[in-house]
This record gives C-alpha cells, structure tokens and sequence, in this order.
C-alpha cells in the first residue's frame, strides 16, 4: 500500500508542523494559529478516514521509518494499521476536530489563544503517535507527549492558582504511573529482548512462558501507567481537579481521549495481560469496578457541572477498565473498546454543552445557580440530553448497545467471583441514570435560580454546530458496527447484526440478563433522579441520606487523606535528605570533591607561567616520561 | 586520473590564494573586507566542486607520495567548511581591527597546506605540509601586531613549534634509519630487525610528538591555552578547527602504517597521551576566567577523547574519532564567532563580559549555549553523539582490556568536570546581570547565515547522525583494505621463511 503509507506519516506529521509553527511565528497572531491548528486537525481528519477506508477490513500492516541505526543498535519509529489502532485513530481525528472549531469559537479573544492552540496540535501529534505506535518505546513517547501536553493545557490560565496547582498534581500523578510503566516496558524488553508489538506478540504466542513468574508483575506495572494516566483509583484524584482547565480540554483530553488511552493501552498489550498463569486481569477488573462504584457515588452528590461529568468519567473509565480484566483469550476486550469509542463521543458532547451553558451564564459553574436553561438554549439541551441518555444508556442511542456488551461480557466471564462484579456493574449503572438526571433536571428545568440563569441566550454557530455533529454519532454509532471492527482485531468471532431492529433485537437475545437488568437499572436510576430532582428548589439528598452524602459531597476525603499522606511522608523524607544533604553530599562529597578537584586545577595551572623556557622544559619532560612509560611495556 | 587533476583541489586554492591577494593591492584600504566574502565564496565553491568530481577509491600519486582516498577526501571537506566560516568570521572583524588583505591569502594558504597533509603518502608530504600550516599560523596567531598579547603568543607558538618540529625531524629519521623507507605504504611491510625496533620505537613516540603538536594533545599541549587567548579569535578559530583535524589526520596516517610492527607502542602510547589530556585540561580549565583560554584547555581535553578513539584501534573507533571532530569543529567554530562579534577579535574574552548576552542578543546567547550544551556532551546534539560512539567504540573493543576501561572512566571524569565549566559560561549568559554599559549587539548578516548555518549543524548532527557516520566509515574503510593486504603479505611473507 504505497500510496497510504506515504498518507499516514503526514497524520503525524501534520499537528506536529502545526505545532512548531505556532511556537516558532504564531504566538502573538491568534488567526494564523487558528488557521493552522485547525486545518491540521482537518487534514488528519481527512487522512485518517482515507487510511481507514484504504485498508481493507479486518487485516493490518505496518510501516517504520529508521531513526538512527549504528551498529547493532537500531531505534525505528514502527507504525502499526490495524482495526483496533484505525478505529481508535479515527475518534481521535474526528473527535479532535470537532473540538478544534469548538476551540475557535470557545476560546475567541482570549490573550493565550496561539498558546492554546500550539498546546492543542502539540496533544493531537502525541495521542496519535500513541494510538499508531507499532512499538512500545514510541508508544511510551506519546504516552509521556501527552502528558506534558495536558500539563500545558490543564495550567493553561496559569494566573490562577487552582488551575497551576492542579497541572501540577496532574502531571505528579502521572510521573508516578508512567515510572510503573516504564518499569514494566524494561522488565518485557529484558526478558523477551524486542518492544515490537508485533514480535512481542509473536514471541509470546510461540513461548508464552516466555516471561514466567513475572507475567504478573509485568502486566500489573504497565498497569499502573494506566492508573495514571486514566485515572483509577488510588491515582484518581487528579482528574476532577483538571477540569480547571478550558472546557474543550476537558472535553477532548479529560473525557474522550488521553483519558481513554490507559484503557487502549490494555487492550494493545491484552495479549501480554491474558497470559497464562498471569492474575493480572482479575486485580485489574476490581480496580476498574472499585472506581466506577467510588466515582458514581460521589457524582451524585457534586454541584460543579464540570465536576459532576469528570467524575462521571472516572466511573466510566473503571467501568471499560472492568470490562478489559472480566475479558479473556476467548473473550477479548472488545466492549471495552466499544465503550470507549461511543463514549468518547457523547462525553466529549456533553462537555461541549457544559462549555456552551458556562458560557451562557457567565463562566458559573455551580448547577443551582443555574435551572430552566432547556427553553432558552434548546440546541445546547437536545443535544445534551441526547448525550446523557445515552450515558445512562437508554436505547436506541450508543451508549445502550456499548453498555450493554460490557454488561454481558462481565456476566460471562471466567473471573471467580463475577457475579459479585457484575452486581457492581448494574448499581453503577443505576447510579449513573440517576446522577445525570440530576444533573439534566436541575440545569435545563425546574426554576431559574438566580439572575443570570434568566438571562441566558443560546451560544453561537460556532459553538452549537460542533454540538449537533458530535449528537450524530452519540445517537447513533450503535448501529455502525464499531463492535464488528474491534471484533476482527481479536480472533474472537464477531456477530453480524443486520438491520436498525436487528441490533436491537440482538442486545435483548444475545444476553437477556444482562440487557434487562442494565435496562431496569437504568429506569430506576432516572425515575429515583426525577422523584427527587423534579423542580427542586436544593438538593434534598443530603437530608435523606445524611452521612453517606456527606462523604460523598467531600470525595470520601481522598485528597485530604493524601494530603495528610504526604504531608507526613514529606516531613520525614525531606529531614531525611536535609541530613544527607548536609553531612554526606554536602560535606563529604561536593566540598571534598569540589574542593580537591579545584585544588589540582590550581596546582595544575602554576604550571602555565607563562614563561617560555619552563614550557619547553615541561615539553621535554613530558616526552621523556612518555618514552619511558611507552618503552616499559 | 593524472598527477595535477588529483591535487587540483589544493591548486585551486593556491590560485585563488594568489588571486586574492592581486586584487587585493588594487583595493582601497577601507574596501577590503570584502576580500574576506570573496575568499569564502570561492572556498564554498570549492568544496561543491570537490562533491562534483567523481574521485578514484584509492591511489597513488607522484611515486606514492600523494593519496587520493576517502580519508583524505574526508578531511579535505573539513577543511574547505572550517575554512569557510572563520574567513566570513574575519570578515566581520576585520571592519574594527582593520585586519587587511593578507589575512585571507594566508587563511588559504594554511588551507592548502592542510589539504596536502590529508593526502600525505610519506614523511616527507608529511612535514613540508605541515611545516606549510605551522608557518602560516605563526603570522597569523600574531597578526593582530598591535596587542602585545597575540605578538607574545606568535612568539610562543613560534618556540615551542619549533621544539616539536624538531623532535619531528628526529622521529622520521629514526624511523627511516629503522625501516629504510620514508613512504607509507612501504612502511607497512617494511621488516625491522630486533636490534632496530627500538629505534623504531622512539622514532614513532617523537613523530607522536610532534604532529600531537597540532592536535594539541599531551605532551605537546603547552602552547595550547597561552595561544588560543592570545590569537585573533579567527585565527583561534582555525586553530581549534582545521590545524587540530590536521594533526588527527596525520596520526591515523601514521598510526595505519605502522600498525603491524607497533600495534602495543600505539595502544599504549595513544591511552597514555589521552589520559593525560583529558585530566590536564578539565581540571586546568576549572579556575579560567577567559573564554578563549578556556577554550584553549577545552581543546586539549578534545584531543584527549579524539585520541580514545584511535586508542581503541578498531575501525569504529577511528570513525567516532572523525564524528567528534566534525562536531568539535562546529561547536568551535560557533564559540569563537560569537568570540569575535561580542568582544572583537583581538580583546581579551572574559567571561564576566558574556553577562546577559540573552537580553543584548538572543541569537548570540543561543548559539553559545547550543555549542556549549554540544561540547559537554548532552543530548541531542552533535557532541552528545560522538562522546556516546566514542564510548560505544572502545567498550566494543575493550573486551577485557583493562586499559580502556580505565580510558572510559578517565572520559567519564573529564565530561563530567567539563559540564561544570561549561555552564559556568551558560550561567553567565542567563543569569548574570548584564553591567550598564551592555548595549545590545549588532549581527551582521553574514555572520548570521553563518552562526544558523552552524547551529543547524549541531542539532542536525545530533538527531541525525547516520549519515555522518556513513561518510566517516566510510573514510576509514578507505583505508582499510590495505590493512587487509598487508596481513596477506605478511602471511606470504612467513610462508616464504
């Protein structure tokens, strides 16, 4: 395929320029940034759907590019096409795209417009050079790219306090789930020698006791890249806070795609996690199931819009994690990565519809300031609504059919005690309806809290379109057989539904139990939201469920445990390297190197007097000595 | 191809040398700047045409006493480019210190000279070339003749080139007397007897010695810092560049010759000399206060490491030591550029003087820091590489050698000693306040093509630096196969007794 693969090096490419070229000229020249940015993003757009439809489907190729060899030592940069790396590639162009034009309009006139858009191009280059990655050193690249994009884009309004600090703790707690990571890529590489993907993946199909007893560790360390990077507990406590961040970022990278790339980093290595002998998974599926429990409940009880949709991101997140541990060599991960995908595209919308309320009433952000925006912003509340319904998974919309295939998945896996997981998986799911009717009910009906509430108008063109684009494939991409395309990565065989009925007739006979008990789940969640919610004037929760909503308003004090954590681990490890500091480096070792060190440089250079017969002098001592040492041997 | 095509390179550069200096006396004083512009154009064009002509792999000339190989191809081009910026570097100072029209024939006149070592076939190529280059840098280093200080290093570079010279001297006549031949290539094969081989021995630690001189390599390092603070900072330049690959040249001519009767003597010379160097001028370079004798130290620790390289006597090694030379060459020549335009060519360089350069010019600043970020070795650029193939050449080759063990540790010492005085000059660039009357600099255009050119270079080299690789393998490949013959020879030659 030689005319795709020239295509696919300009995908990367593309926000890469676009990247440098803000940096370099576009700082100060808001429009050229713009120009720049965004028609990166639309040539990726444009690209990466023609590398899709140019493969033909169900199969994968490869191409790298050399980037330095001497000797033995090779370092090529291998991309690798296959379904699960092109679809994922695709929702991250798309989606990023959108996002890119919501940007022009969300961010207009700001003073750090050509920073925001370098920082923008800057994520989409390394999220695509993760998703592309054929090996695990260029997919650890984008990983860390990522990262210090998010970093610039979480501080962007570095003025603030909140928003510096919370860069920081985001980009802390990444450090510290990378470092795992990059423990366990140097443990796979020790033991099997390659971090090719694909010759990783044949080595460990020939030999898969090739890693041993450390299959385990290797597989929980690189797990522990996804902890941070997607926000799993214990690591989850930096995601919420970086939704001080401009919204679209929020939406693009705390909700549709870096936040996602743990969960497709799980499914690019499930060959190594689903090893014999190998209890990774389990462990993984109760993370996954333990945050998305943990993340629902708080979501009932937060009263930031922003808030309460990160923390409906953390649960879904655990929720595509459990899905990938309840999976197994017969039963790939293929909901998860279904799950991922529609998500991606109604968490991004219903972002983009909190951008557009915020914007309306003046940059608040509390939901009980707000109230009976659904009349006056009817483009902003129909797409929304149609993004939360198919979070709390009603059907037809996307979010049913995904969910439903994780329901089943956990239902019929081989983890021991699943039926304990799945319970777990249906009271998220019901806790889901119930947070994002709460949230629905209070910001688009009931009264108009405050003044400004009154006195909200619908967003312009620029913000709304990008909302009904992103409404299509929220509605619909169940019927587009993402499954199917996942499907084909994995051996596993996938089912072909014909039909708008067809699928939905599938869901319900595929897995009964599973869709009815989702289904119900998700009825009793919205119809509990309604009854409480309907017209409420306050929260009334706290009052029913007085301690337990307490604790979930203040986050079941995660981030004061840690504080307090680190505090004390701080205290005792900074005496201790004030001690070390001061008597062994300090004193021992820089004044005594240092000062021995400077002394031979003094003595060393009374030899250059400057006094010519002395220099010749020392120039026939020095060939004397050397003589004589040459001589000896 | 004939005799006089195969050195029509360096005729090339004698003529225009002579042109130069014709139009020169029919130039008005205050229009001879431009002589310097002319000059490096035709150096430029030179060097394109040196890619244009299709060169034979291997032969030999004027009964073997002229190479045209790939290593000599290699050095010439080095040449050509160092040549190049330091006369665009002359150009801009000549408009203060009115530097004049012999300055740029006698650039090219040390250019050809060099280009004719390169390309030496035996002793006697060897030492009128390089007595060609020496002279030549004797008027140059005490060009600016109105500072005492470039005329007392004229005058030091003078002395002390002489001793060597004449332990040169020394060196090829007992060679000859060991071996009975002046040529190389016959020197390969050449038998020695038991009693001649320590005169032979000798004979090749005194060759050492004085072609060490160019590449201001232990014990003929002396000069070294006195000259370099001393020499207008063009001609410094030139001395860092092409007078030091001229010595590296000739030393792995040398040493390819006489690998077979003296593989030891060379292991064990080199290592010694390296270390020596490297811990010389790290540690001499920790109290300077100059910039330019800064560099001078610097200088000797390079040709420490450059001597690693040849230590380790493999190809690869030999080929790492041509990578760091190109590398050490551009972060050089950017160092004294940026010399010439902050201080002028012929002040002294203190280091005090560089505070805030990044608020008088930005460009400046970072040249500087990009060339000193290169010099101590830290990713990803030029310097950073060739350090990591020089360590990665003499770990391939150490096995259980415990000397190059100790070579790398040495290394190791001296890189990280140097990242110490190397930031001590980034310090000052940033952090430093800059005294009242820092104004901001002027750049003239050239100068910044030229510092672009080389910064560009730097971190060309360091993220790409296979094809540099290819070329200097190439370069030492070139020379190889001889090797390969030799030992043949030598084979025949046993079977024959």
């Amino acid at each position: 395929m030689p005319a795709i693969e020239q295509l696919v090096w300009g995908i990367l490419l593309l926000p890469l320029i676009s990247a440098a070229g803000i940096t370099l000229f576009g700082l100060r020249r808001p429009r050229l940034a713009g120009v720049l940015s965004v028609g990166a993003a639309a040539g990726v757009a444009v690209l990466s759907l023609l590398v899709f439809t140019g493969t033909p489907f169900g199969e994968w190729w490869e191409c790298s590019a050399e980037w330095l060899s001497v000797g033995e030592l090779n370092v090529p940069v291998a991309l690798r096409f296959d379904p699960l790396s092109l679809t994922m590639g695709l929702i991250v162009a798309w989606v990023s795209f959108v996002i890119h034009v919501y940007s022009l309009g969300y961010m207009r006139g700001d003073r750090g417009f050509g920073r925001y858009f370098a920082g923008l191009s800057l994520f989409l280059f390394s999220m695509l050079l993760i998703v592309l990655a054929g090996n695990l050193l260029v997919l650890f690249i984008g990983w860390e790219l990522v990262g210090v994009s998010s970093y610039l884009l979480i501080g962007f309004w570095y003025q603030r306090p909140a928003a510096a600090d919370a860069s920081k703790k985001a980009f802390l707690l990444n450090r510290l789930g990378d470092f795992g990571f990059l423990v366990g890529l140097l443990l796979v590489w020790s033991k099997t020698g390659t971090v090719d993907i694909s010759e990783l993946e044949c080595k460990l199909a020939l030999d898969p006791g090739l890693l041993g007893s450390l299959a385990t560790a290797a597989g929980l360390l690189i797990f522990c890249g996804v902890l941070g990077k997607s926000a799993q507990f214990p690591l989850h406590v930096w995601l919420p806070d970086a939704m001080e961040g401009p919204t679209p970022v929020s939406a693009l990278i705390h909700a549709a795609t870096m936040v996602a790339a743990g969960v497709y980093l799980l499914c690019r290595v499930f060959f190594l996690l689903a090893l014999p002998g190998s209890a990774a998974l389990e462990l993984i599926a109760w993370v996954g199931a333990f945050t998305a429990l943990l993340a629902a409940v708080i979501a009932t009880q937060q009263d930031d819009i922003k808030r309460i949709l990160a923390y409906s991101t953390l649960s879904q997140l655990g929720y595509m994690v459990m899905a990938v541990g309840a999976s197994s060599v017969s039963q790939p991960p293929v909901a998860a990565m279904y799950h991922l995908s529609t998500h991606a595209c109604f968490k991004a919308l219903l972002f983009l519809g909190a951008g557009s309320v915020i914007c309306a009433v003046h940059h608040e952000q509390n939901i009980w300031r707000m109230g009976a925006l659904g009349k006056k912003m009817p483009v902003t509340f129909v797409t929304f609504l149609i993004a939360a319904l198919a979070l709390a998974g009603v059907p037809p919309l996307s979010g049913f059919f995904s969910k439903e295939s994780i329901l089943a998945s956990v239902l019929e896996s081989n983890v021991a005690a699943r039926h304990a997981l799945f319970a777990v998986a249906v009271a998220v799911a019901a806790l889901t309806g119930f947070y994002m009717t709460r949230l629905v009910a209070v910001t688009f009906f009931g009264p108009e809290r405050t003044q400004i509430a009154g006195q909200a108008r619908e967003s312009g063109m620029i913000l709304t379109i990008p909302l009904l684009i992103l409404a299509v494939p929220s509605a619909f991409a169940g019927f587009w057989g993402i499954d199917s395309a996942y499907a084909s990565q994995f051996k596993g065989a996938a089912v072909e539904h014909a039909g708008v009925f067809g699928r939905i007739a599938a869901a319900f006979t595929h897995s009964p139990v599973a869709t009815l008990w989702g289904l119900g789940a998700a009825i009793v969640g919205i119809v509990t939201g309604l009854a409480v919610y309907w017209n409420a004037a306050t929260d009334r929760l706290p009052e029913k469920l007085g301690l337990v909503a307490g604790w979930a308003r203040n986050r079941f004090y995660f981030d004061e445990l840690y504080a307090a954590l680190n505090e004390a681990t701080h205290e005792f490890l900074s005496r201790l390297a004030d001690g070390v500091d001061r008597w062994v480096i300090s004193g021992i070792m820089v004044r005594g190197v240092h000062g021995s060190i400077e002394l031979a440089g003094r003595l060393l250079r009374l030899t250059q007097t400057g006094n010519i017969q002395i220099h010749a002098v020392l120039l026939g001592a020095g060939i004397a000595i050397l003589l004589l040492i040459v001589l000896r041997h | 191809m004939s005799g006089f095509s195969a050195i029509g390179l360096e005729l090339a550069v004698v003529v225009g040398a002579l042109a130069i200096l014709m139009i020169g006396v029919c130039v008005s004083s205050e229009r001879r700047s431009f002589l310097s512009y002319v000059a490096a154009l035709f150096v430029g064009l030179v060097l394109l045409s040196s890619f244009l002509v299709s060169w034979p792999e291997k032969q030999a000339f004027f009964e073997g006493t002229y190479l045209v190989d790939g290593l000599a191809l290699f050095f010439k081009r080095l040449f050509l480019v160092a040549a190049g910026f330091v006369l665009v570097m002359a150009s801009g100072s000549s408009r203060e210190t009115a530097i004049g029209v012999e300055f740029p024939v006698l650039v090219l006149i040390a250019l050809a000279g060099m280009m004719f070592a390169a390309s030496a076939g035996g002793f006697i190529l060897l030492f009128v070339a390089l007595e060609l280059v020496t002279v030549t840098f004797y008027v140059l280093v005490a060009f600016a003749r109105n500072t005492r200080r470039s005329l007392e290093a004229g005058v030091k570079f003078l002395i002390i080139g002489a001793v060597t010279s004449a332990f040169l001297v020394l060196g090829m006549a007992f060679v000859y007397g060991a071996t009975g031949t002046m040529n190389f290539d016959e020197l390969r094969v050449a038998p020695i007897d038991v009693g001649n081989k320590q005169l032979f021995d000798i004979g090749l630690v005194l060759v050492f010695v004085g072609v060490g001189f160019k590449l201001a390599a232990v014990p003929s390092q002396i000069w070294a810092p006195d000259v370099y603070e001393g020499a207008p900072a063009p001609v410094g330049a030139f001395l860092a560049s092409g007078s030091k690959a001229v010595g590296l040249v000739l030393i792995v001519r040398v040493m390819n010759s006489t690998m077979l009767q003296g593989e030891t003597l060379w292991a064990v010379l080199l290592a010694v000399s390296a270390v020596a160097s490297i811990l010389y001028g790290a540690l001499c370079a920790i109290p300077q206060k100059d910039l330019k004798r800064l560099l001078g130290y610097s200088s000797i620790v390079t040709a420490g490491y450059l001597l690693i390289g040849l230590a380790s006597g493999s190809e690869a090694g030999i080929g790492a030591s041509l990578y760091y030379m190109t590398a050490y060459t551009f972060a050089a020549l950017a160092v004294f550029t940026v010399v010439s335009i902050v201080f002028g060519a012929s002040e002294p360089a203190e280091i005090v003087g560089l505070a805030g350069l990044y608020k008088r010019s930005p460009l400046l600043a970072v040249a500087l820091t990009l060339s000193m970020i290169s010099l101590a070795g830290i990713p990803p650029l030029a310097g950073f590489f060739g350090k990591f193939l020089l360590v990665k050449s003499a770990v391939g080759s150490a096995g259980l050698k415990t000397g190059l063990v100790v070579l790398i540790g040495v290394m190791v010492v001296g890189i990280l000693i140097s990242i110490y005085y190397y930031f001590g000059v980034i310090r000052a660039v940033y952090w430093v306040a800059p005294s009242k009357d820092g104004k901001s600099i002027i750049v003239t255009r050239s100068e910044r093509v030229a510092l672009i050119m080389l910064m560009v270079g730097l971190v060309w080299l360091g993220l790409f630096p296979g094809r540099l690789i290819r070329a200097s393998s190439g370069a030492v490949g070139s020379i190889a196969p001889s090797r390969q013959a030799i030992a043949e020879v030598v084979k025949h030659d046993g079977e024959r007794r």
